[in-house]
C-alpha cells in the first residue's frame, strides 16, 4: 500500500494491493496493443469484454442515474443532496450493506456530465471507490497503472478504454480523497428519449459510472459471454 | 507451436507470479487484477474477424491446454493461459517477437514513468 495521509482506518476498509508491476501486467498489456493497433479488436470492444468478464449487473447507481434522466426534479435532488437520492434507489449511505461499510466515507458526491465536461474518477492513493452504490471495484481501477497515469494523463488513459473524446469537451479528473466517494451521472445519449427506466438501467453500466465509457442505445451489461471451464495442469506450480 | 521463445522464457525465469506477489503483499485476491483483462482480450480476439492467423475459440484454448502442459508446466493459472496465449500469437505470426520485445520495453517504461 502506498504511503499517504487518509485518515480512515485501511484495515477494516481497504484491503492491501500489489504496489509492484509484474512482466505478466505488462505483457498482457502489450498483447493487448499490438492486437489493436493490428485492426484485430478495437480498445472499447477489449473494455466492453473486460467488463462482461467481471459479470456485472445494473447496480443501484445505474437506476439512479435513469430515474435523474427521466426526472429533472430528481435530478436537482441527485445533485444537491446524492445521499437523500441514493435512498431512492435503496442505498442508505449511513448504515450501507453489502459491500459498504459505514466507516467508507462522510460525504458523497454525483459528478454530472455536461456537454463540454467529461467526468471520471479514480483514486490516485489507494482505491476509494462508492461501493454501497456501485459494488466493488473493478480489478483494474486498484491498479497503479490507473491510478497513476489518469491524474497525469487522462485522455490517453480514456483512450486505453476506447474511450476518445474531442478536445473540445474537457476531461475532468475527480481524485477521491479522505473520506469523499464520487460517481459520474453521464449525459442520455441519443436515441433513448422514450425509453422507460428499466430499459435505461441495462445500458448505464459500471464503466460508465466511473467514467471510462460512455452509454449507448443496444449496449448493456448483461451480455453472457461464451466460455468454457479453463483446465488448470499447471495449478500446483 | 511446441519450441521455447526466448522472451517469455525469460518472463518464466523472472516468476513474478501472482501467489509471489500476493505473499509478499500480504493480499488474498485469488488471482492477479490484469485477469479479467485478460478475460476480455481472449474474448475479444474469439470474436475477431479479420484476416490475420489468429486462432479461434477452439484452436485457441486446445493450444493453451497444451502449452501450459507441456512448455509452461511450472506457471500457475492465469499466468500460464496468458503465457500461451502470447506463444500462440508469436507463432503463429499474429505478433513479431521483436515487436513484442520493444513493446515490453516501452509499456514497462510508461508505467514505472
Amino acid at each position: 500500500m502506498t504511503d499517504h495521509d487518509h485518515d480512515h482506518d485501511h484495515e477494516r476498509t481497504v484491503a492491501p494491493m500489489v504496489d509492484e508491476i509484474t512482466d505478466f501486467e505488462v505483457l498482457e498489456i502489450a498483447l493487448r496493443e499490438l492486437c489493436i493497433e493490428k485492426g484485430i479488436f478495437t480498445a472499447e470492444e477489449h473494455r466492453l469484454m473486460t467488463e462482461f468478464a467481471e459479470q456485472i449487473g445494473p447496480t443501484p447507481a445505474a437506476h439512479l442515474v435513469a430515474k435523474a434522466w427521466l426526472d429533472p426534479e430528481f435530478k436537482k435532488l441527485a445533485l444537491a443532496e446524492p445521499m437523500t437520492a441514493s435512498k431512492e434507489v435503496g442505498v442508505d449511505w449511513l448504515h450501507p450493506t453489502g459491500w459498504g461499510t459505514p466507516s467508507d466515507f462522510t460525504a458523497f458526491q454525483i459528478l454530472a456530465d455536461t456537454p463540454t465536461v467529461h467526468n471520471v474518477i479514480v483514486c490516485a492513493l489507494c482505491s476509494c471507490y462508492p461501493r454501497p452504490i456501485l459494488g466493488n471495484s473493478p480489478e483494474w481501477y486498484r491498479t497503479p497503472n490507473y491510478r497513476r497515469r489518469l491524474v497525469r494523463w487522462p485522455r490517453q488513459v480514456l483512450a486505453e478504454f476506447g474511450l476518445y473524446l474531442p478536445d473540445e469537451i474537457t476531461v475532468h479528473v475527480q481524485d477521491s480523497n479522505q473520506k469523499h466517494r464520487f460517481m459520474v451521472m453521464p449525459l442520455q445519449p441519443e436515441g433513448t428519449e422514450d425509453w422507460t427506466e428499466e430499459q435505461l438501467v441495462e445500458i448505464i453500466t459500471r464503466d460508465c459510472l466511473i467514467g471510462v465509457a460512455l452509454p449507448k442505445a443496444g449496449v448493456t451489461t448483461n451480455v453472457i459471454t461464451d466460455t468454457r471451464p479453463a483446465i488448470h495442469p499447471g495449478a500446483a506450480g | 507451436m511446441s519450441e521455447r521463445i526466448e522472451v517469455l522464457q525469460e518472463i518464466v525465469e523472472r516468476n513474478q507470479v501472482w501467489p509471489v506477489l500476493a505473499a509478499k503483499w500480504g493480499v488474498e485476491n485469488p488471482v492477479p487484477p490484469w485477469k479479467t483483462s485478460l478475460d476480455g482480450l481472449c474474448d475479444a480476439l474469439d470474436r475477431a474477424a479479420c484476416d490475420e492467423n489468429i486462432p479461434d475459440f477452439k484452436e485457441r484454448r486446445d493450444e493453451e491446454d497444451e502449452l501450459s502442459a507441456t512448455v509452461y508446466p511450472g506457471l500457475p493459472y492465469p499466468e500460464n493461459q496468458l503465457v500461451a496465449l502470447a506463444h500462440s500469437l508469436l507463432a503463429r505470426g499474429v505478433i513479431d517477437e521483436t515487436e513484442l520485445k520493444q513493446r515490453l520495453a516501452s509499456i514497462r517504461e510508461r508505467l514505472e514513468a
